[in-house]
């Protein structure tokens, strides 16, 4: 009871203090508030690398070709067939009538010169693996165009149904990055009619959208609002300036499931969340416990993750076997298998030499909570961890550098649906690499660029086993993304962590 | 004395004994008694934790997270309900009882030593020494604390004794600048030149004469640094730059309460509050003291 009035009081305080001056978001406004936490790096796609900055470009570009996010099945989208000339040449028939939202026409010299631009190193594309396989792309005629691969690269399609979308040739030329980061044009469902960086973007339904496989746009515009602070954004819901929100954390998203007021829906995202160890001994730490497969293992068993993901992740987490996510192609998970054991993993510290356990480091850059409870499990069977709290960007240098010895961090794949995104980022000998280990290196190279996908398929298998069997990681779970909106919206969200505002609409 | 205690005539002519004086000042003190009894009381509670504290204030059970506290219907099982982690709250207050006392003890004393020995020869010796002293607490003083520590903890990394010390030598000013001003004034009085004129040495007058006259000032400041030290450690705590989990600190627990607040107020209201207690506890024992210690208060 008292709970309750204390809990009314509470949100009816945080209402008052932002209602003031706000817009009421309803349908009749015709106008959809949404709050975003964070801001967006660049709205130029190319180089931003936020999640926030994905949604911004599935909304304004579209690319070649697009995957439908329920089915999994590739479809024609500024090209209406393709074409596999060899292992390494791609022709594609574009889609005529097309135009930007500038009012130019799209068609070839569009494609050839993002391409061309994106493909070239020089021009500083923020993340090279999303484009670094395609060498460059040449124009038959007006509306076929061939794009050539570096080398085989099987990903190809699910790649250019992702990040690559197609920029118009003679704007792009003319602004550059920085004119399409204040004023993006492109051919997408929606155009983006205002632009305030750290503030909000205000996008507008493209009334002239071809007929896409994402859909025609019912929404007449979208405001997006920088929020940071999660209980701020919540108020706001309460106040009614606002209609939707997401990534809202599973807490806060079951109170407001029970208050009844909002639609919250929950899917499963693509990001895994991991423990990395220093097994190949390149940090500092001496004597380095980690270099010990037995002691690799004890970490495995003395996580209870299905604990962490029933009571802190919840939703539609998963455990996660594997560095990579289940529906990932390649991503088996036929493989060894820790099952929290605390008795089995004091034993093998204990024949590893650490019968009273040792002190080791846990750098970590989002969820204190989770780190918190993994230390706690770590502590019952003495492993002693200090947990260092930092910046990604900051924990990733020193990684590069391979004074990390401990890692806590995850991975979101770039929503890409294929392993390659996420084990052959990290267990390629590259400097992110901790294990070192150069049998699976070789096994992912075949795999990574192998046509046949039963071949990829046994590669995986083989380097994903080798990994877990010597324990190089402890893969813990896939991440979840609460949506809460308002009843009047009508949306299903997608498992791979885009928000799509073509498909919503209101009731 | 015993003929005063029975004639009140004589009671009246001879006047209380200074002990019993000093007893009617403390007692007659209300601020010093109720500041001083709520210091104490959390005083003994840190010295007591591990037999105070229900349960492990370390152990978490995923199973039982943020259960309320028994006054919003929770259990008895958790008097002051669990955390984000399933741990028991009343035993992390009382273990970060331990934390914000023993900074703020030490962070005070730390300071105390640097800025009494310097604000004591500044103000005594005069010249040179207090040209350059006085420097120092410019220099000090146009540093802002909080980013110093902010910076310092980044670099460092944050731990108890990163925290301990950075707030121990940063927190030295105000000390020196109240004992500076406060031995220029007993400088003059007539006991010291008395002192000298029988050749006392420095060293005995600095101890002897001004330190017991001038104690009222600093026993103020102690208490001051002590309640902003324990404050300063709460805010960069609370920032993720303070103690590091899953050391249990009040500053710590108000932000790890924070995402919920909404929903659950009372996870930052309970460690807020007793921050908010021992602070005032605090300050009202110094003003207490001061009252009761100063000379002119003493007859």
């Amino acid at each position: 009871m008292t709970h309750s009035v204390s809990l009314k009081m509470t949100i009816a305080a945080l209402a008052l203090s932002v209602a003031a001056g706000e817009a009421m978001a309803d349908k009749a406004s015709g106008t959809l508030y949404a709050g975003f936490t964070k801001e967006l790096e660049n709205v130029d796609s190319y180089f931003n690398s936020s999640r926030e900055g994905v949604v911004m470009q599935r909304a304004i570009w579209d690319g070649l070709i697009y995957r439908d996010p329920i089915t999994n099945e590739y479809k024609g989208n500024l090209a209406e067939s393709w074409t596999w000339v060899d292992d390494t040449t791609l022709e594609f028939k574009l889609r005529q009538g097309i135009t930007f939202h500038n009012g130019e026409p799209f068609n070839a010299d569009d494609v050839v010169y993002t391409v061309n631009f994106v493909a070239d190193e020089s021009n500083g594309v923020k993340t090279q693996r999303n484009v670094n396989w395609m060498k460059s792309a040449e124009k038959i005629d007006d509306y076929t165009v061939r794009i050539y691969l570096k080398e085989k690269f099987p990903a190809a399609i699910e790649f250019l149904s992702g990040p690559v979308s197609i920029y118009p040739n003679e704007y792009y030329a003319e602004v550059g990055p920085s004119g399409m980061g204040l004023k993006p044009v492109g051919t997408g469902p929606y155009k983006a009619v205002e632009v305030v960086p750290g503030q909000h973007f205000v996008l507008e339904k493209n009334e002239n959208y071809h007929d896409s496989p994402k859909g025609q746009p019912s929404i007449e515009k979208v405001d997006i609002r920088t929020i940071p602070d999660v209980n701020t954004q919540i108020a706001e819901l309460f106040s009614g300036s606002l209609d939707l929100i997401w990534q809202v954390p599973a807490d806060q998203a079951q109170k407001l499931e029970q208050m009844g007021q909002f639609t919250v829906a929950n899917e499963s995202t693509m990001r895994v969340g991991y423990i990395s160890m220093d097994a190949a001994g390149r940090s500092s730490m001496d004597p380095n416990p980690f270099t010990d497969v037995r002691v690799r293992k004890a970490v495995n068993y003395a996580i209870d993750r299905q604990a962490i993901v029933d009571n802190l992740l919840k939703g539609k987490s998963i455990l996660v076997n594997t560095p990579c996510f289940p529906s990932q192609f390649g991503c088996v998970q036929d493989v060894t298998v820790y099952d929290y054991n605390p008795e089995k993993a004091k034993a093998l510290l204990a024949e590893a030499g650490y019968p009273d356990g040792f002190e080791t480091d846990l750098y970590a850059y989002r969820n204190r909570d989770y780190a918190e409870a993994v230390i706690s499990f770590l502590g019952e069977v003495g492993i002693k961890v200090n947990l260092k709290y930092m910046q990604y960007s900051a924990i990733r240098e020193l990684n590069m550098k391979g004074e990390v010895p401990f890692n806590f961090s995850t991975w979101g794949s770039y929503s890409i649906n294929d392993a390659s995104a996420m084990v052959s980022q990290f267990f390629k000998l590259g400097s992110l690499d901790d294990a070192r280990d150069e049998g699976v290196a070789a096994d992912l190279a075949t795999a990574d660029t192998s046509t046949d996908p039963a071949t990829r398929i046994e590669y995986y298998t083989k380097a994903l086993q080798r990994i877990t069997d010597q324990a190089y990681w402890v893969p813990l779970f896939s991440y979840n993304t609460n949506y809460v909106f308002k009843t009047d919206v009508d949306y299903t969200p997608t498992p791979d962590e885009v928000l799509r505002f073509t498909t919503m609409s209101w009731k | 004395m015993s003929d005063a205690m029975t004639d009140p005539l004589l009671a009246e002519i001879v006047g209380p004994t200074p002990g019993q004086l000093l007893r009617r000042r403390i007692f007659g003190h209300q601020g010093l008694l109720i500041g001083g009894t709520v210091v104490a009381l959390l005083v003994l509670v840190a010295i007591f934790a591990p037999l105070l504290a229900p349960h492990d204030p370390y152990a978490q059970s995923l199973m039982a997270r943020m259960k309320p506290p028994v006054f919003l219907g929770g259990t008895w099982e958790h008097p002051l309900g669990t955390d984000h982690l399933g741990r028991d709250y009343l035993s992390r207050l009382i273990y970060g009882a331990r934390v914000s006392l023993m900074i703020g003890l030490v962070a005070a004393v730390i300071s105390g030593l640097i800025g009494s020995v310097m604000g004591i020869c500044a103000g005594y010796f005069g010249g040179k020494v207090d040209a350059v002293v006085t420097f120092l607490i410019n220099v000090r003083l146009a540093m802002p604390v909080v980013l110093v520590a902010l910076a310092v903890v980044a670099i460092l990394g944050g731990s108890l004794t990163v925290m301990v010390s950075v707030l121990g030598l940063l927190l030295w000013d105000r000390f020196a600048v109240v004992l500076r001003a406060s031995t220029r004034q007993v400088r003059e009085r007539e006991y010291v030149a008395a002192a000298k004129s029988i050749g006392a040495s420095t060293p005995r007058i600095l101890l002897a004469e001004i330190l017991p006259n001038i104690v009222n000032n600093l026993i103020v400041v102690v208490t001051l640094e002590m309640a902003h030290a324990i404050l300063l450690e709460a805010a960069l705590s609370f920032l993720g730059l303070g103690v590091q989990p899953p050391t249990p600190s009040w500053g710590l627990m108000v932000s790890e309460g924070k995402n919920m607040m909404l929903f659950e107020p009372w996870l930052v209201m309970i460690p807020g509050t007793v921050l908010f207690v021992l602070v005032l506890g605090i300050n009202l024992m110094g003003d207490g003291l001061r009252d009761v210690a100063a000379p002119e208060n003493r007859s």
